[in-house]
């Protein structure tokens, strides 16, 4: 069910109308139905892999705690008996089963995942390996349809399995309340990829109806799909026609693209975002916020912290900690240090971890040689400020720079924002090579455009939804200036009057379905679904 | 406890551990200092910190540093 849809909007009004009308206990019963049905209108087979994960999931944290009790209980009985030695030992066996059985299911369920989104890869890299020596090439016949978000809900099922078993969360005992979980609705398709707590903590707690959260979550939404509808759809088109046709262009024209993909990707994603959060705001319920104005940041590793934040945090727990803490890793890191110095030792683990992160979250985005490259630069830029740190504080130090002063901050925020601009584009442009193609007619091609259309594609095409594009990215940047300090919500209802709000809202969602109703069947559904 | 304000200090001389309480949810320590952080503690202490232990709570100040310590020794 597209969320840009008529029947999208009937059935948010329905569910919210059951959920405040059914007795306070059933209300997550309302939203598992909800989320059931929504997620069965994409196929009832997918209704099928999102089942297995989440019955694994349900059913090897069940039984890892039902071990680690087990253990419990034994250690307490032979508490007597046993030596350090016989603690250790028992603490393994157990240790063994339950590692045994959480690695199955890791291997089950990313199994599937890998299994829909990388089998043309993988093929398709063997084939290339097998005719380079002369064989016959594999065919590759497999239609496959990849379940609705299965990148979003394997990540934040798993998350919760590793959490069991490390023991950071019990084993949650009603398999409908997992379901829900796995698949609730907002999230399914596009994350928030939250953790167990936070969201059961919302999901699972009884919520009045206010008016407040209803006016709220209202006008977020309303916001949200001005930012996709109006922005990303309508700049979706320039971008889509300059990436495809980028040789035909100057270099300037083609960093225009690549600044408007920025815009537009930053607009679709955060605007599904404020759809979702806005709604689940009327129902009472907060979800994880994925953004916190990131192209604001003044490094590209505050960048990720602040872009799509619940998969950078994914990472960091299950992937970045676990290997830069790992016994081996952090032997290389003392090695370091006491050889070459503090500096060494505190890079080294850190930049092993980074690399394994990296590289993942390339493949996470997509099957291509372009996800993969994507992610190895962002690594890379990441590591290599790691290492250099030292040097830059030499360096600031001898130029005398302040480091809160406006113009720093001000340098720093637009070189980031630079530089994630363009390794961003590198995947989005139809593969490694074009986006490389991409990169050199930015980098190579001086000639200054003779007119406007050269500068900025389909120029020509509606001078209104040029100036609306204008308006809508002056207004996305007054907004983001805004909450720095407070809400913009908060803001508008100090500072605006009453009939001002309401004729401001008016016109989000006049310009979102007369601009976006034009360009919606061009550019497609959400971007970030496509991962 | 002196041992871990000396790891501390090391790791970063500008923060007044005595009274900071919101080192990781206020974002005084990022994810690098962290991984330094730990591997020094488990040196210093010869314990192992498993990821179960890396959540905020227990890093937010040296005193809940402490008592992580305390618990996973007692553990051990």
């Amino acid at each position: 069910m597209n969320l840009l849809s008529f029947p999208f909007f009937i059935f948010l009004l329905i569910l919210t109308i059951l959920y405040f009308l059914v007795p306070k206990r059933f209300q997550w019963w309302v939203l598992l139905a909800g989320s059931l049905y929504f997620y069965g209108c994409s196929g009832p087979r997918n209704l099928i892999f999102i089942g297995i994960t989440a019955l694994s999931t349900y059913l090897a944290a069940r039984r890892i705690e039902s071990l680690q009790l087990a253990q419990k209980a034994e250690l307490a009985a032979r508490k007597k008996e046993l030596d350090r030695a016989g603690k250790a030992a028992l603490k393994e066996r157990y240790a063994r089963r339950t590692r045994r059985l959480l690695i199955l299911t890791l291997v089950l369920n990313f199994g599937l995942l890998s299994y829909f989104k990388y089998l043309h890869f993988v093929v398709a890299q063997i084939n290339h390996l097998i005719t380079t020596f002369g064989g016959a090439a594999i065919q590759d016949t497999w239609q496959l349809i990849v379940p609705m978000g299965i990148s979003f809900y394997t990540f934040q099922t798993m998350g919760y399995l590793v959490d069991v078993y490390w023991k950071k969360v019990p084993a949650e005992k009603h398999f409908g309340k997992m379901l829900l979980f796995v698949c609730f609705f907002p999230q399914v398709t596009q994350g928030p990829i939250s953790d167990w707590s936070e969201l059961t903590g919302e999901l699972f707690t009884e919520h009045d109806f206010t008016y407040h959260n209803f006016s709220w979550g209202l006008q977020r939404m309303f916001w949200g799909y001005f930012k996709k509808m109006a922005l990303a759809n309508a700049l979706g088109v320039f971008v889509r026609h300059l990436f495809a046709h980028y040789s035909e262009y100057t270099g300037i024209a083609a960093l225009i693209g690549a600044f408007l993909y920025s815009i537009q990707i930053y607009a679709d994603f955060s605007g599904y975002m404020d759809i979702v959060c806005g709604f689940c705001e009327v129902l009472g319920i907060r979800l994880t916020e994925n953004f916190e104005r990131p192209y604001f940041s003044k490094s590209i590793a505050e960048y990720w912290r602040r872009w799509h934040s619940s998969l950078g945090r994914w990472f960091k727990t299950y992937i970045y900690y676990p290997i830069a803490m790992a016994k081996w890793n952090q032997k290389l890191g003392r090695y370091m240090r006491d050889h070459f110095g503090k500096a060494f030792g505190r890079a080294l683990p850190a930049s092993v971890a980074l690399v394994a992160v990296w590289l993942t979250t390339g493949l996470w985005h997509g099957a291509s040689w372009g996800y993969i490259a994507w992610g190895g630069v962002n690594g890379l830029f990441i590591i290599f400020s790691l290492w250099m740190e030292p040097i830059y504080e030499g360096w600031k130090q001898k130029l005398h720079i302040n480091e809160s002063a406006f113009w720093w901050r001000l340098f720093q925020v637009v070189r980031t924002f630079v530089l994630v601009t363009l390794i961003k584009v590198l995947p989005e442009v139809g593969g490694l090579r074009k986006g490389l193609g991409l990169w050199k007619q930015i980098f190579t091609n001086h000639t200054i455009p003779t007119n406007m259309h050269m500068l900025v594609p389909l120029y020509n095409r509606s001078y209104i939804d040029t100036v609306v594009i204008i308006l809508a990215t002056v207004l996305l940047l007054c907004c983001s200036l805004i909450q720095r300090r407070q809400p913009a919500r908060a803001w508008m209802q100090k500072h605006i009057p009453y009939p001002l709000r309401l004729v401001f809202f008016a016109m989000l969602i006049i310009l979102a379905v007369y601009i976006g109703g034009a360009y919606t069947g061009l550019t497609g559904g959400f971007m970030y679904a496509e991962f | 406890m002196d041992e871990l304000m000396e790891i501390l200090e090391e790791i970063d001389p500008d923060i007044d551990y005595e009274k900071e309480t919101r080192l990781i949810d206020g974002k005084v320590l990022d994810s690098f200092s962290i991984v330094s952080l730990v591997s020094q503690i488990s040196e210093t202490f010869d314990i192992e910190i498993g990821p179960q232990y890396l959540i905020p709570a227990n890093f937010n100040s040296a005193a809940a540093m402490w008592k992580m310590i305390q618990e996973i020794q007692d553990e051990e």
